[in-house]
């Protein structure tokens, strides 16, 4: 089975931040504040944060925010989207850095996309999904600014999305996702809404996710893959449900998805690897209690100790 | 290998240049590649690059276009980058870069130019690059749906839905497609009120793509959006259309979820509608009910059957059978429900049936496994507990070795729960 190569993965993430002119890194340079996300929490959490200049970042991110409507985009430039503004305020936090926000101007951003129905707007184009209700409350909820919004309808909404199978999906009667599941829950357990699930039905379900190879898939009939390491294992913790897997397999799988020479985590193994899936491999073994790797918030996703800092030092 | 005298290269700008030329000068593309230099080498070259010469009439309720494609018209590009023909473009990967820093550069320079609104046509021509490139630059998508919305001609909001179907054709689960479809569909619905056959030709759309996309997610909660948009008459057809598709898919999770919710849709109807439609629901239930025990019994070892038939239980139970044995009548008096202990027996004795595994291999290992979590997830889930009678509780007791024994991985779970 073997280690994790941490050092390795370190590596990668730093090098991979480099290559920006090849055609795969063109690509997706409007999503590169995830990226930036990603990569930054996986070194956080592998005790190795202070590899990057946090002063640069910081510089970027800002220049990032479209100054009219408060809300950042992915890039220098790009539209502002939930998606990224996320992203900025979490490695804001990362860094101890969220005193550079004007707070009301980034909370009135989110707090402008709930609709009617209690659902959430990805932008000013209207598009509804769960992700973007996970989004503004984890959102909010990290800049203590619940208060801006309508919770009671917003997990209103959420609930509306719950499928008899116990799941949930990007809207009403959409099909069950364990992505999905993981913003529905997170969603209701930072408002303290957790009542709302029925935890067995839905630990069912979740565990049924765990695949012969040991790994996680996400919807039935799919192959397991390392990024549902998190979505699932992640609501389950939520739900305190977590024993209904078999970690040491799923441990197994997710060391067996690196490229131990080169760093690195994919989605299954022996495919390439991508930040993403570093990611996400790392923040799964944390749940894990992988050793070596700082504890992750299921909820928040970022490190414990960040979290803490942010709710227990006001 | 022949060079186009007229075009240097290297040049970027021409290179975006040749690029949009084709695409103007070929309104038809339906297919778009990126091939490596030896895959491009071996493409069949054409010696005049022409392009099509054509003309479609598209009519479309009240509202009937012409769309006359250039006659003749020679478009310049380097056969060493660009190949067009029937309708087909491939890109040689070794320009790539260049091309999308070229077309970003334009976009950007006419976006921040655009005063008065002059420059829509040049933001329309370079988005379009841009995004057959990069299919996922959202900013670019939106700022389509800015023209768009100012020229409000019906004539570009079709055309954004061919665009959306050629970027859906390479990559079909890109999430800005699709909502960009929904975005236009929300106006121009309204505007040709014949909601059918939008809703006809999205249907056909996602079905198309899903043939060679499985398990789109994307591509399905697409189709599962337009239900909200249908009446009655319209979901029984879907559910009938569909039918024969999901029979040659039964790997494939998203489609019965579709079907689940057209089922649901229907019930809910049923439930806020007087007596009208009550047991043409409940035979659709009862006739899925039949189908899916036929295909699990074909088809061994299919999740994806045995989660539909969890869901169709669920219903059944819920819906059409009661403790006491009152059940819906049909109109020539037959009894097409029961009770819920009759329906309970024959389901564990349909289950059990493949439970003792008497050969080795995979499939059939995996049919006990979910017919054995089928099991214990009805009795856990879909019964109340009045439901559970000391017949099924000693059932299950029976059960309960062989059913631990059969499913490995999630025991876990089940010896928690039992």
């Amino acid at each position: 089975m073997g280690e994790l190569e941490g050092k390795k993965h370190v590596q990668y993430i730093v090098s991979v931040e480099k290559k920006k002119d090849s055609f795969e890194a063109l690509v997706i340079e409007h999503l590169r504040l995830n990226g930036a996300y990603w990569g930054l929490t996986t070194l956080d959490l592998l005790n190795e944060i202070e590899a990057v200049k946090p002063d640069e970042i910081v510089q970027w991110i800002m220049q990032c925010q479209d100054i009219g409507s408060g809300g950042f985009g992915g890039n220098v430039g790009h539209d502002p989207h939930l998606l990224y503004t996320l992203s900025a305020v979490q490695v804001l936090a990362l860094l101890n850095r969220l005193d550079v926000l004007d707070i009301d101007k980034v909370s009135d951003y989110v707090a402008g996309l709930q609709n009617e129905d209690g659902s959430f707007s990805g932008d000013m184009w209207g598009e509804v999904d769960t992700r973007f209700s996970y989004i503004a409350i984890c959102c909010l909820s990290l800049l203590g600014q619940l208060s801006k919004i309508n919770v009671e309808s917003a997990v209103n909404y959420i609930v509306s999305c719950k499928n008899l199978d116990g799941g949930f999906g990007s809207i009403p009667g959409g099909e069950s996702h364990a992505g999905q599941i993981f913003c529905c829950v997170g969603t209701l357990a930072i408002t303290g809404s957790l009542h709302h699930v029925d935890r067995d039905l839905l630990g069912w379900w979740l565990c049924e996710r765990q695949c012969k190879d040991g790994g996680l898939n996400g919807r039935p009939e799919k192959l397991a893959d390392v990024c549902y390491s998190w979505w699932v294992l992640s609501s389950l913790v939520m739900i305190d449900r977590v024993h209904w897997i078999d970690k040491e397999k799923l441990t197994r799988f997710i060391l067996n998805c690196q490229d131990k020479e080169n760093g690195g985590i994919s989605d299954r193994p022996d495919n390439a690897v991508d930040v993403y899936h570093t990611y996400f491999g790392v923040a799964g073994l944390s749940l894990l209690e992988y050793p070596g790797i700082k504890p992750i918030d299921p909820a928040y996703a970022l490190p414990v100790d960040v979290v803490n800092r942010i709710f227990f030092s006001k | 290998m022949e060079k186009d005298s007229s075009f240097s290269r290297g040049s970027e700008m021409s290179l975006l240049e040749q690029f949009e030329g084709i695409l103007e000068g070929d309104k038809l593309i339906d297919e778009i590649g990126f091939l490596g230099p030896s895959q491009f080498a071996s493409l069949d070259q054409d010696l005049s690059g022409s392009s099509l010469d054509q003309c479609t009439p598209i009519q479309l309720a009240d509202v009937s276009l012409e769309t006359n494609i250039a006659e003749l018209n020679t478009v310049q590009y380097d056969k060493n980058f660009f190949w067009n023909r029937n309708n087909k473009l491939a890109i040689s990967t070794d320009v790539l870069s260049h091309l999308y820093i070229a077309a970003r550069h334009a976009y950007i320079a006419s976006a921040q130019a655009n005063f008065d609104h002059l420059l829509e046509d040049e933001i329309l021509k370079h988005t379009k690059a841009l995004l057959i490139l990069s299919c996922n630059f959202s900013s670019a998508w939106n700022d389509r749906k800015l023209v768009l919305s100012r020229k409000h001609e019906m004539a570009l909001f079709l055309e954004e839905l061919r665009f959306s179907s050629l970027i859906l054709s390479g990559a079909p689960k890109v999430e800005s497609a699709w909502s960009q479809r929904r975005w236009v569909i929300k106006i121009v619905g309204d505007f040709l009120q014949d909601s059918p056959g939008i809703i006809r030709e999205e249907s056909d759309l996602v079905e198309k793509i899903a043939e060679k996309s499985k398990m789109n997610y994307r591509a399905w909660g697409h189709r599962c959006w337009l239900i909200s948009c249908m009446n009655s008459d319209q979901v029984f057809h879907e559910l009938a259309k569909s039918k024969k598709w999901t029979e040659l898919h039964v790997a494939d999770n998203c489609c019965f979820h579709y079907r689940r919710e057209l089922m649901l849709n229907l019930l809910k109807e049923y439930h806020e509608a007087s007596t009208g439609c009550n047991f043409d629901v409940c035979l659709l239930y009862k006739e899925e009910l039949k189908w899916t025990e036929l295909l699990i019994g074909r088809y061994i070892g299919r999740e994806a059957l045995w989660i539909h038939r969890r869901f169709l239980t669920q219903c059944w139970i819920k819906h059409f059978t009661t403790n006491q044995g009152a059940a819906a009548v049909t109109e020539s008096e037959d009894l097409i429900s029961s009770t819920t202990q009759t329906f309970i027996a024959k389901e564990l004795k349909f289950a059990r049936s493949f439970l003792n595994i008497t050969d080795g291999f995979y499939d059939a290992l995996d049919q006990a496994q979910y017919a054995a979590s089928y099991i214990l997830w009805t009795l856990k889930f879909a019964l109340s507990q009045e439901s559970m009678h000391e017949e099924i509780l000693s059932e299950l007791r029976d059960l309960k070795p062989l059913l631990l024994k059969t499913c490995a991985v999630n025991s876990l779970g089940w010896e928690t729960m039992l």
